[in-house]
């Protein structure tokens, strides 16, 4: 499959999902709908993993070097991670804000088509790559889920309807998040030396990814003093901006006129 | 879920932040201050051995400071979390000023230029603020290391690590030699250039280019529009490759069957071709092209620096050939030492040549020439504080295990 087949088979994870979550409704008294609502659910995920790897095949490279292929892994993998949160901590809210996101992101991917492109630039051609940019992406993904659980901590907090149980979760999205983001950091230098030349060069994407990394690990100092656990949902809702910059935002700064990782926009 | 579950709970502050913000925010300024005196000149890193006795000194003083001080109430402040989270944001905002303003040569009297925004890294309130965080972070090192309990290993492994790279990483710049040697085929070379001063420096050892060969991608097939002066993508909505036996349809006007694909060859007046050396030969495709109902083969090209490109006129339009881009490209090289040792090596992209200390890169080449080309530049690079650096990063990254490890359990736990 190419880009030609993408935006059927973006609706069509849209539409599982929606119907998907539609069925959770009579799902609290049905088990036939519970199960078929997952059906639905799990197919629309389904959809994207299996275009995604037809994709890989037909652009005999990984489909990892865009900002649009980055978004494409980043709704496939979001999804999961709220499925996940929910069968550990039976929290069911969070798959709806990841499907959003997903849902958020497959819409840009629809309004600003990627290029069909099976060149990969040689410095890209290294056994890094895979890990460095997979590593960075689930990690991110997991920073946002972190991110809008905490901002919906926030407005429970608003309601005085306080949930240990879900300030909890954000937590430990964000350590697992941290500690990925700590091995992308650490991938990405080891790569630079073999590439590049150096590990490190102060270029505009380092320097915002180790700003998000610092950000991180701020938090996990708070925590470590024991910080009211009610000011850190506000503290990881806005982390979330420092990675959004450094992931999109970075490209559009006046220090990333001669940036090493400009290939990615 | 139970209330002493959440591993975020609410407790007695270890201090307060006002102070550690204060004293932060007072770094920044004095160094800030220091930049403005000197006009922006910023800190130089003294070179070996200075640099190294400095690292000694600064770690002799924290683990002295930091075992015989530590019930001092200044000495538990300054290597307790409030200074560290302090100085965690100083280092960020400090990184974010650098991540925004371009770090190259600002005009001279600007602001940026005055305070040293367009050099952020090498500035004195840079350094300030990484200097208190080294101290900060080797003072908690050392508070977790004596005594040793296993079960700080974590701790140990990731905030000793964090010390090393910083510190070598950033004291290591002033040893830190990266080069560039333009290499020509059939020529030696023992000459590089430091950049950008482009000051000539002679390394010890010289390299010979035998051949420098670029690999393309599979050139794609366009139709061009000279009146809109744009390429029409194909009805799949995009360029198809010229391999054989591909087909590609624009729908209305024609229908193109790539019959053959010589990588390398020449073509003669009446348009034929003739296989040719890689360097000697350029890219071409025999097309069949149905138009109209007429069908008619033809040879194209994308040309070179001494060929002219051959496309077909298409109706209003031109079938065209748009070279690949660079798949890979390598030189083949003779390094030769100063006592005479030898050593034939491929130098590639992403697959440097260590050399005697040295770590030798296939930079780039004459991107004028394109695949023609017969320079090869080749960036050398000496970074004695490598290993130091590299033994920081591998104990991040097994304290980073063991905290995954920690985690995954207390979440299990929790």
């Amino acid at each position: 499959m190419n880009l030609n087949e993408f935006p059927l088979i973006a609706l069509a994870a849209i539409a599982c999902w929606g119907l998907g979550s539609l069925l959770q409704i009579p799902a609290r008294k049905s088990k036939a709908f519970q199960v078929s609502s997952w059906l639905l659910l799990l197919s629309g995920t389904s959809v994207l993993v299996v275009f995604l790897a037809s994709y890989w095949i037909a652009l005999e490279r990984p489909p990892l070097r865009t900002l649009g292929e980055t978004r494409l892994w980043y709704a496939t993998l979001i999804p999961v991670v709220g499925f996940l949160v929910e069968y550990r901590w039976k929290i069911k809210w969070l798959k709806y804000y990841c499907l959003g996101l997903a849902t958020f992101f497959l819409g840009i991917n629809l309004a600003y088509p990627d290029v069909f492109e099976k060149a990969l630039m040689p410095a890209l051609q290294s056994v890094w790559f895979i890990p460095h940019v997979v590593v960075y992406l689930v990690a991110y993904v997991m920073l946002a889920a972190s991110s809008v659980s905490g901002w919906h901590n926030v407005l429970l907090n608003f309601r005085s309807k306080r949930s240990t149980v879900s300030e909890s979760m954000s937590h430990y999205l964000a350590l697992l998040g941290f500690v990925l983001l700590t091995f992308g950091l650490v991938f990405g230098a080891l790569w630079a030396k073999e590439a590049w030349g150096h590990y490190w060069t102060w270029d505009p994407k380092e320097t915002w990814a180790f700003i998000s990394w610092l950000a991180y690990l701020g938090y996990l100092h708070l925590v470590a003093r024991k910080t009211d656990p009610r000011s850190l949902q506000w503290y990881l809702g806005l982390a979330f901006i420092v990675l959004l910059v450094c992931w999109f935002g970075v490209n559009y700064l006046p220090s990333a006129q001669n940036s090493v990782h400009t290939y990615s926009g | 879920m139970q209330s002493s579950n959440n591993p975020v709970q609410a407790g007695p502050p270890s201090g307060g932040f006002t102070k550690p913000a204060v004293f932060t925010i007072a770094a920044i300024l004095a160094g800030f201050a220091i930049e403005l005196l000197t006009s922006g000149s910023g800190i130089t890193v003294p070179g070996w051995p200075f640099n190294f006795y400095f690292l000694a000194l600064l770690s002799i003083t924290i683990a002295v400071v930091g075992l015989k001080f530590r019930e001092q109430p200044l000495v538990s402040w300054l290597g307790g979390i409030p200074v560290g989270l302090s100085l965690i944001i100083g280092l960020a905002v400090l990184s974010l000023v650098g991540g925004v303003v371009p770090q190259d040569p600002a005009q001279p009297g600007s602001l940026a230029s005055l305070l040293r925004l367009n050099g952020m890294f090498s500035s004195w309130p840079f350094a300030f603020v990484t200097l208190l965080f080294l101290f900060n972070l080797g003072l908690s090192f050392v508070w977790k290391t004596v005594p040793f309990r296993v079960a700080n290993l974590q701790f140990i492994l990731f905030h000793g690590g964090f010390w090393i790279a910083l510190s070598c990483g950033l004291l290591g710049t002033s040893d830190l030699q990266r080069l560039v040697i333009p290499l020509y085929e059939g020529q030696e070379s023992s000459v590089a250039y430091e950049m950008p001063s482009e000051k000539p420096v002679r390394v010890p050892y010289s390299i010979y280019l035998k051949e420098f060969v670029i690999n393309e991608y599979v050139p794609q097939l366009a139709l061009y529009d000279p009146a809109d002066d744009k390429v029409i993508a194909d009805k799949s909505n995009m360029l198809p490759e010229a391999k054989k036996g591909v087909k590609a349809e624009w729908s209305g006007i024609a229908t193109v069957t790539v019959l053959d694909y010589l990588p390398s060859a020449i073509l003669d007046d009446k348009g034929n071709p003739a296989p040719a050396l890689h360097k000697k030969g350029v890219s071409v495709v025999k097309v069949r092209v149905v138009e109209d109902g007429k069908s008619y083969d033809e040879w194209i090209s994308d040309g070179g620096p001494d060929v002219k490109p051959r496309f077909i006129p298409v109706g209003k339009y031109f079938l065209v050939m748009k070279a690949g881009p660079p798949k890979a490209f390598r030189s083949d090289v003779m390094i030769k030492g100063i006592d005479g040792e030898r050593r034939t090596e491929l130098l590639e992209v992403n697959k440097p040549v260590d050399f005697r200390g040295w770590k030798l890169y296939q930079m780039g080449y004459d991107e004028k020439a394109g695949r023609w080309s017969t320079m090869s530049l080749v960036e050398a690079v000496h970074d004695p504080w490598l290993p130091a650096v590299y033994c920081g990063f591998f104990m991040i990254m097994a304290g980073n295990l063991l905290y995954f490890w920690k985690g995954v359990k207390k979440m299990e736990a929790a």
